[in-house]
C-alpha cells in the first residue's frame, strides 16, 4: 500500500498529484508530457518534490514537513524503464543479480534462478545485453527489478519501444509475474491497450494534475486519451494448440477453443492470441450459418459508454473486451448479466509464440 | 645510454608517475562535477581547471612558486612539515607536472563520463547501490578505457613538463633535473650527442604512450556508438 501527495513547482512545469494505491496493478496514464514519468521518479527517489509526502505500508519514505527523504537505493522499489537500461558490461545473469546481491540475505525472498525460469531467460543467462532482442532485454529488466524482492514495482512505459509480438509476450509475462510474486505494480503508460490488459485500477494525469482514479475502462472512456483510442485495444489470451484441421488450427484457451489460421505448430505448443476489440461482433442470439469460425457464448460483465462509443466486457471463460457503439448497445438491448455470443473470424486472431 | 641518462629518465618517470597518481583522483572528482552536476559556479570551475592549458607554463611555475614559496602561509606550513619549503624539490616538480596535466586529464575524463548513460546510474541506485558503489560498479567499468586513455595523456604531459618545473623546482641534477630540463642543460652547454640521447628517449616514450592512448580511445568510442542495450 502506497499513499502519496506530491507537489513540484518549477518554471514551465508543475505537478500536483495525490493517490493511494493498493495491491494489484495500478496504471498511471495520460498524454505525453503530463508528468507521469516525473511522478514515477518522485516515487523511486530520483527526483525530490517541492513538497508533499510518500508513505509505503505505513512507513514514511518522504515527508517535506518532517524533512524525511529516503535515498533511492534504500527504498527497494523495482524500476523497469522504457528501454531496459541494462548494464551493458554485465551478462544477463549479472544484471539480474545486481540488486539481489545488495540486499541482506534475510530480505532475499525470491530466487533469481526461479525468476529467470519464469521469464524464459534460462538459456540466455550468459549473454550480453547487446546480443538480446528488445523483448528479451525487457524481460531481463523485469527480472532484475523483481530479484530485489521489491515492495513495489514501478514500470515506466516498459513496452513503448517494442514490436507487437514482443509487447504481447511481455504483457503475458507481467501478468504471470503479478500472479506468481504478488508484488504491487505501478505501471505508467499512454497505451489504452496495455492499461486495459494489465491494470486493475488506474489514475489519469493531465497537465501535471490527477484527473481521476478508478477502474481503467471507466477512466479511459471518460478521458478518451488517444482520441478514439479504443480501436487499438487488443484482447490477449494465453492458449495451447489443441489440433489442426486442413486450414485451421484450434487453440485451447481456458475452457474454450478458438479457431485461428493454420499454424505450423505441434499439439501442446503454447501460444498467445491477440484479437482486436474492434474485430469482434456481439449478438444476443446464437447465430447460425456464418462464415466466421468462432462463435463463443459468454456473459456481459460490464458496459461503459461515452460520446457514442461503448465498450463491453464479456466473460467467455476469459475476459474479452468488445468495442461497439452506444447505438448498437441500445438497439440490441444488451445489458449487464445478459448471455451473448461473440463472433469473429479465424483470420482476425493474431498468433504469437508464448 | 649512460648511467647518468638512466638516472635522469628514472627520476623523470618517478615524478610523472607520482604527479599522475595524485592528479587522476582530483581530475575524476572535477570531471564528475562537470559531467553529472548542474551547479552554480560550474562555468568558473571549468575555466579554472582549463587555465593551465592556456597559460604559458612559466607563468604557472611562477604562480606555484609564489604559492609554495617561503613567504606564503602554505610555505610556513611546509616548513613545519618538511623543515623547509617544497620549492626546488622533486615534490615541487611533481606538483608542476600535475597542475599542467590536470586540464588534459579532466577533459578526457569528462568525455569518458559523458559517454555513460546517466540512466544506468539511476537504475543502479534504484537497485540498491549507493553513489560510491554506482561509481565503481557501473560508471568506472563503462568509462574505463577513456579513463586510462586520459591518465596516459596526463602522464605524457607530466613527463614532458619543462617551463613550470624549471621555475618552481629548478634544474638540480639528481634532485629535480628531469629529462626535458637535462636536455635543455645539454643543449645550452653544446653537448649535442648527450642531448640527442635523451631526446630519443622522450620521443620513444611519447610515441608508445600516445599509441596506447589512441588505441584505447578508439575502442572507447566504438563502445559508445555500439548499441549497448540502449538505443541512442
Amino acid at each position: 500500500m502506497i499513499s502519496f501527495e506530491l507537489q513540484i513547482t518549477r518554471p514551465g512545469f508543475s505537478l500536483d498529484v495525490a493517490g493511494e494505491f493498493g495491491e494489484g496493478i495500478t496504471s498511471i496514464f495520460g498524454p505525453s508530457g503530463a508528468g507521469k514519468t516525473t511522478l514515477l521518479n518522485c516515487l523511486s527517489g530520483l527526483v525530490r518534490p517541492t513538497s508533499g509526502f510518500i508513505e509505503v505500508n505505513g512507513n514514511q519514505i518522504y515527508s517535506e514537513a518532517s524533512n524525511v527523504w529516503i535515498e533511492p537505493e534504500k527504498r527497494r522499489f523495482g524500476m523497469v524503464y522504457q528501454e531496459g537500461v541494462l548494464f551493458p558490461h554485465l551478462t544477463v545473469k549479472q544484471n539480474i543479480e545486481f540488486g539481489w546481491k545488495l540486499i541482506p540475505h534475510s530480505d532475499r525472498h525470491l530466487n533469481p534462478l526461479e525468476i529467470t525460469e519464469i521469464l524464459g531467460l534460462y538459456d540466455l543467462q550468459s549473454r550480453m545485453p547487446e546480443e538480446l532482442s528488445g523483448g528479451e532485454r525487457q524481460r531481463v529488466a523485469i527480472s532484475r527489478a523483481i530479484a530485489l524482492s521489491p515492495k513495489l514495482l514501478l514500470l515506466d512505459e516498459p513496452l513503448a519501444s517494442l514490436d507487437v509480438p514482443s509487447k504481447t509476450s511481455i504483457i503475458n509475462y507481467l501478468r504471470r509475474v503479478h500472479d506468481e510474486f504478488n508484488i504491487p505494480m505501478i505501471y505508467v503508460s499512454h497505451s489504452v491497450s496495455e492499461v486495459l490488459s494489465l491494470a486493475s485500477s488506474a489514475m489519469l494525469i493531465k497537465d501535471g494534475k490527477g484527473k481521476g482514479f478508478g477502474r481503467p475502462a471507466d477512466l479511459l472512456l471518460a478521458a478518451s486519451v488517444n482520441g478514439s483510442g479504443l480501436d487499438m485495444f487488443e484482447n490477449i489470451m494465453e492458449g495451447v494448440v489443441a489440433g489442426s484441421a486442413e486450414h485451421l488450427t484450434k487453440v485451447r484457451v481456458a475452457q474454450i477453443e478458438i479457431a485461428v489460421r493454420k499454424q505450423n505448430k505441434k499439439v501442446g505448443d503454447k501460444v498467445l492470441l491477440s484479437v482486436g476489440a474492434n474485430q469482434l461482433i456481439i449478438t444476443p442470439e446464437e447465430p447460425k450459418l456464418l462464415s466466421a469460425r468462432n462463435v463463443l457464448k459468454g456473459c456481459v460483465k460490464e458496459i461503459w459508454s461515452n460520446n457514442g462509443e461503448a465498450l463491453a466486457e464479456v466473460d467467455i471463460g476469459s475476459k474479452i473486451m468488445v468495442e461497439l457503439t452506444e447505438a448498437s448497445v441500445k438497439d440490441l438491448g444488451i445489458v449487464v448479466g445478459q448471455e451473448v455470443f461473440l463472433v469473429f473470424k479465424s483470420s482476425s486472431v493474431k498468433v504469437f509464440d508464448a | 645510454m649512460m648511467e647518468s641518462d638512466i638516472s635522469i629518465v628514472v627520476l623523470s618517470l618517478q615524478i610523472a608517475l607520482i604527479a599522475t597518481a595524485v592528479t587522476v583522483p582530483v581530475a575524476m572528482l572535477v570531471a564528475l562535477l562537470l559531467s553529472r552536476k548542474n551547479f552554480r559556479g560550474r562555468f568558473v570551475l571549468d575555466v579554472f581547471v582549463s587555465l593551465p592549458l592556456a597559460l604559458p607554463p612559466v607563468v604557472i611555475g611562477y604562480v606555484l612558486l609564489w604559492i609554495v614559496g617561503t613567504n606564503s602561509w602554505l610555505g610556513q606550513l611546509e616548513k613545519l612539515l618538511f623543515g623547509s619549503t617544497i620549492a626546488f624539490t622533486w615534490i615541487a616538480a611533481a606538483l608542476a607536472a600535475g597542475v599542467v596535466s590536470l586540464p588534459l586529464i579532466v577533459r578526457s575524463f569528462t568525455v569518458a563520463l559523458d559517454g555513460v548513460d546517466p540512466r544506468l546510474e539511476a537504475a543502479a541506485r534504484g537497485l540498491g547501490a549507493g553513489p560510491l558503489r554506482v561509481f565503481f560498479a557501473v560508471t568506472l567499468p563503462l568509462a574505463y578505457r577513456g579513463v586510462i586513455a586520459g591518465s596516459l595523456l596526463g602522464f605524457v604531459r607530466a613527463l614532458s613538463e619543462f617551463g613550470a618545473t624549471i621555475v618552481v623546482a629548478g634544474n638540480i641534477p639528481g634532485q629535480t633535473q628531469t629529462v626535458p630540463s637535462a636536455i635543455f642543460t645539454r643543449i645550452s652547454s653544446g653537448d649535442m650527442d648527450a642531448a640527442w640521447r635523451l631526446a630519443f628517449v622522450s620521443i620513444a616514450l611519447a610515441v608508445v604512450t600516445l599509441g596506447v592512448h589512441n588505441w584505447l580511445l578508439r575502442r572507447a568510442l566504438g563502445r559508445m556508438s555500439s548499441n549497448s542495450g540502449i538505443r541512442q
